[in-house]
């Protein structure tokens, strides 16, 4: 009987769920927008939850919140572009705005500023990185820059003093000696960053040029990238970065980096990522600046970590940009939101924020404030095909770790094979 | 006329479903996928009509469109044979005699029920690291250890190995066609006293070669599709030094990363014809060696 | 006795000399037979322990993840061994919880998915299968052809020519995208393999039936299907796993967060560019093999048996 009747029940709510998942729930609200991110699950919990707060205060409004993990977010995206079936209000990644907006699949945000969408006072570089060719694309709802990711405790076993806001690539290479020979070799100094196209960007911007000119031409030289990899190639012959066997496995997970297992004591990250590290490291973390060039000019810089975009088939724009609004105005939303995604670019959130900050985030509040006078100005927005360039820059720098080629042969077929990839992607 | 439908109106009925899913569901997409090859399509924008040129630069200017092929074809050429024989031997094993038989079934399914998840991903590059268990094992049998899954002279081996390991949907199959065997054929021949290895060749392999057939067609097409396990375990690079880059991974980069789903679609209708054509040499030999039940004379 | 005769020397009667070889024919047969037993005996424990060995490496996947599931975050990278210094078993539950909906909505939506599914699969494909198999008719090699294509082209190209069909159809963000093809038979797998295990049967089955009167129907439902009990076994345990995990029709078609299913839950653990909560993944992965492995060693028995064992032929 019991049995019985346990069986019935799941039966109907099965039924129940079946049945409104096959025939799709009417909206009953008067209007509807649909956002979609990548996230994880604390990212998602409280996106949930400001969703929740936004509809409260906007009983008119459904918003259905969309989501999934980063690896799989661009395969959606693409697939509900080609289809005009883009999310109203989509989230944008620095790396990927600019594939995106010359195409054509997001609209300008301009005409609303200072009407529904008030911005005006927020930090105008940050705010800037959302701009191509004049118009703003895309509303930065969190800044983050490159930083050097250090292990605490090694750094002081090691005896490491170097000032690592202001260090030169000189003092990087030192610190690495040092750490790899304090533990016997067991903990080499860094991460082979010799693969990473943005700490390269850096390091060309320090040569004075910078890495795509106005004309989406690559300006970067042949000098700048052999220079870059023999920097790396010398500090892997003295065997104090990480083994070339765990480089060319490229882009791996947070977790699978060098500080994260313990074989390196830094790695290169974005600081909106810190949070993510200690979660996965078992000792304190710290942050340090990318070195500089001795004598050259600023080469990191502060960028957007996420964008919220308006998309080409956006239905409703008022409703969507009212909530875009809400996103970065509205006190008990960016108190739910906190600094999971970057660090907000009003000072006025910043402000409010701060007295419930917890250790790891007030280092990258900390962090974000020394650098300010320290970098330079945002790049040109990249041309179409960047991305492509980036996994070229790998592939081509892959070769070089494993020394199948040169290093001055491996640099020219570089700059060779981004411009072709940029020339062919227009 | 009514000839016609007294002699195909049964099969017909039958293949109805076949025939609405294909013709209303598949063969506009598929179509589809054909028209864009000769396009130059980014998903955003319409797509332009750019008649051969995708085909053309692909065998004439792209590079890796070629190291793609060569990666594809030396990983079929070793897994498909290494996963079948793999697969016979423990079918064959585990088809008589052990009453604690379905225990082992059970366990040879698992690596196959992980597929090509995350964990897989992790677990193999931990397995084959310069200081990972692989090396550890083989350093006790005195061999040096070496960084399997990052030379990219060797990375290819481990996916040959992660299919061989994971042989189970053959295995089941081939399971599933000893099983169809009926066994008075063997109680027949052990009383002639014919020795086992007699019928091995002479009841085993005749009776089951239909589902060898099957196995052989199908690794063959799934192995010059595969995806997933390449893509995971490079983290969808191709990576190190393209020796991952599977003909597919190449190809979803090529759309999805690239913004290039024309070139993508002329990719995947080159992968189509080289597979048709194994395919059809498959099937135009299986006429030597498979021979079915319904067709004796 | 008769060995003592032997052994003592005495001479032999021509009775007792036939009764002798007789005697050690039984005698030799006898020790063959023990022979054999003993090399069966053999062969079978060596059989065993090659099997137990072999299960050990095939089985090392499943501990790492279980050992992973239960280890502290930062041990699941840094350390090879399968002992966790210590358990989180709460992985587990918060696992459960850790999503916007709980994973009792992702498993309900798995069951409903896959158990539509699997059934469409097995009556669409083996219709189709038998009409290839068994029957003959106009076009056969032909749409034969056109069906095993659809097997060869890499699904990637097919993904978005598909997905705005469906949108037109207004099927997006329901479970149609994911149904309804499998009602049509769109897995060609499940036809080629049915068509093969099909034609193995003796064509005197069908004609005598035909002689019976039977209708095609008839011969497919009471005299194919039974005897193929090991195809549609496997048929259905493939088709259960392989919808159960399959990924990227869910991903491209289901939106609304209620209607995940469990392998795209999964993937809302991981964020390979910031926080990830890998535990708690593997602690879900591990639950959502349990319902996979129950149903595996259920249907297995469907293979076994056989037309081996149902007295046919």
């Amino acid at each position: 009987m019991v049995e019985m009747t346990r069986r019935k029940l799941l039966g109907t709510a099965a039924a129940g769920v079946a049945a409104s998942a096959l025939v799709g729930v009417p909206a009953l609200a008067a209007t509807r927008i649909r956002h979609y991110w990548w996230g994880n699950p604390e990212r998602d919990k409280r996106t949930f939850a400001v969703i929740d707060l936004f509809q409260k205060a906007n009983p008119g409004i459904e918003v259905s919140g969309e989501t999934i993990g980063w690896g799989d977010y661009w395969t959606k995206m693409a697939t509900q572009t080609a289809g005009r079936n883009m999310a109203d209000l989509v989230q944008m990644d620095y790396r990927y705005l600019f594939e995106y907006v010359r195409r054509g699949a997001l609209k300008p945000l301009d005409e609303y500023i200072g009407k529904s969408l008030m911005i005006q006072d927020f930090d105008k570089g940050p705010i800037d990185g959302g701009r191509v060719d004049g118009k703003l694309y895309a509303l930065n709802i969190g800044a983050n820059s490159q930083v050097m990711v250090y292990n605490t405790r090694v750094f002081q076993e090691a005896g490491v003093d170097a000032d690592l806001i202001n260090w030169t690539w000189d003092d990087f290479a030192k610190a690495c000696e040092k750490i790899s020979a304090k533990s016997g070799g067991k903990v080499k100094g860094a991460d082979d960053l010799a693969l990473m196209i943005e700490v390269f960007e850096s390091w060309v911007r320090q040569n004075g040029r910078e890495f795509y000119d106005a004309n989406g031409k690559v300006a970067a030289t042949v000098d700048d990238v052999a220079t870059f990899w023999q920097f790396w190639a010398d500090l892997r012959k003295k065997d104090v970065v990480r083994s070339k066997d765990k480089t060319v496995i490229l882009d791996v997970p947070i977790a699978e980096s060098g500080i994260a297992v313990g074989d390196t004591a830094m790695s290169q990250f974005w600081s909106n990522q810190l949070v993510g590290i200690q979660a996965v490291s078992k000792d304190k973390i710290g942050a340090a600046m990318v070195p500089h060039k001795a004598g050259g000019k600023p080469g990191q810089y502060i960028k957007p970590s996420m964008f919220m975009s308006l998309s080409r088939d956006v239905k409703d724009p008022a409703s969507a940009i009212a909530y875009m609004n809400a996103w970065v105005n509205d006190p008990a939303i960016t108190k739910v939101l906190g600094l999971e995604r970057g660090i907000p670019v009003s000072q006025k959130i910043r402000d409010q924020l701060a007295p419930g900050l917890s250790e790891v985030e007030k280092l990258s509040i900390n962090y974000f404030t020394a650098i300010q006078n320290k970098v330079g100005g945002l790049p040109l927005p990249a041309p179409k095909g960047a991305g492509e360039v980036r996994d070229a820059f790998m592939r081509t720098g892959s070769d070089v770790v494993l020394a199948r080629t040169s290093v001055k042969d491996a640099a020219a077929s570089f700059i060779d094979d981004a411009q072709a990839i940029i020339d062919r992607a227009q | 006329m009514n000839r016609f439908i007294a002699r195909n109106g049964p099969a017909y009925a039958f293949l109805l479903p076949w025939f609405l899913g294909f013709f209303l569901l598949a063969l506009g997409p598929i179509l589809a996928s054909l028209y864009l090859s000769f396009t130059r399509y980014d998903m955003v924008a319409e797509p332009r009509w750019v008649g051969f040129d995708n085909y053309v630069y692909m065998f004439t200017r792209d590079r890796r469109f070629w190291k793609a092929l060569n990666v594809t074809f030396t990983y079929v050429a070793l897994a498909v044979p290494a996963r079948l024989i793999m697969a016979l031997v423990v079918a064959m094993l585990l088809d008589k005699g052990l009453r604690t038989i379905g225990v082992y079934r059970a366990i040879f399914y698992l690596p196959s029920l992980l597929g090509s998840s995350i964990a897989i991903a992790i677990l193999w590059r931990q397995l084959f690291a310069a200081d990972g268990v692989v090396n550890r094992v083989l350093a006790d049998f005195g061999i040096p250890s070496h960084a399997w899954i990052t030379d990219p002279n060797t990375s290819i081996y481990t996916l040959v190995l992660l299919a061989m390991w994971q042989f189970g949907s053959p295995m089941l199959i081939f399971l599933a066609g000893l099983r169809s065997i009926p066994r008075d054929l063997y109680e027949a021949a052990e009383i002639d006293g014919t020795p086992k290895w007699r019928q091995f060749l002479r009841i085993t392999l005749p009776l089951l070669a239909p589902v060898i057939f099957f196995n052989l067609v199908l690794q063959t097409i799934e192995a010059f599709k595969t995806f997933s396990s390449a893509f995971i375990i490079s983290n969808g690079s191709g990576a190190p030094a393209d020796s991952l880059l599977f003909y597919t991974v190449y190809l979803f980069n090529e759309a999805f990363k690239f913004f290039r789903m024309g070139y993508a679609s002329a990719l995947a209708w080159v992968l189509l014809i080289i597979i048709a054509v194994f395919t059809g040499i498959a099937f135009l030999t299986s006429k030597y060696w498979v021979h079915y039940e319904n067709e004796r004379d | 006795m008769k060995t003592s005769a032997i052994k003592s020397g005495h001479p032999l009667s021509e009775a007792s000399k036939l009764d002798f070889e007789i005697d050690e024919a039984a005698r030799m047969a006898h020790v063959l037979r023990l022979k054999r037993e003993r090399q069966q005996r053999v062969g079978r424990l060596l059989k065993h322990a090659f099997l137990i060995g072999f299960s050990a490496i095939m089985l090392y996947p499943l501990l790492w993840l279980l050992s992973s599931s239960v280890k502290p975050e930062d041990e699941i990278f840094s350390t090879l061994s399968l002992w966790p210094s210590q358990f989180m078993w709460g992985n587990y539950v918060k696992g459960w919880y850790a999503l916007p909906q709980s994973f009792t909505v992702f498993t309900i939506n798995s069951v409903i998915v896959t158990s539509l599914s699997v059934v469409g699969n097995l009556i669409s494909c083996s219709f189709a299968a038998y009409a290839f198999a068994r029957l003959t008719f106009t076009g056969r090699s032909f749409f034969f052809a056109l069906m095993m294509m659809t097997l060869m082209i890499p699904y990637h190209v097919v993904l978005i020519p598909q997905y705005v069909q469906f949108l037109k159809l207004g099927w997006v963000d329901t479970y149609l995208p994911l149904v309804v093809p499998r009602f049509l038979a769109s897995d060609a797998f499940f036809i080629f393999l049915m068509v093969q295990f099909f034609r193995q049967l003796p064509k005197e089955l069908d004609e005598a039936a035909m002689i019976d009167g039977c209708s095609p129907f008839k011969i497919y439902w009471s005299i194919i299907l039974p005897l193929s009990l090991p195809a549609m076994g496997t048929a259905a345990i493939f088709s259960l796993i392989w919808v159960w995990e399959d990924f990227l029709a869910p991903l491209i078609y289901l939106n609304d967060i209620k209607s995940y299913t469990v392998p795209l839950a999964l993937r809302l653990f991981l964020d390979q560019e910031g926080q990830s909560a890998y535990g708690q993944m593997f602690a879900m992965s591990v639950l959502s093999l349990v319902p996979v492995v129950l149903f595996f060693v259920l249907f297995q028995k469907l293979i076994v048996r056989g037309i081996a064992t149902s007295g046919m032929k």
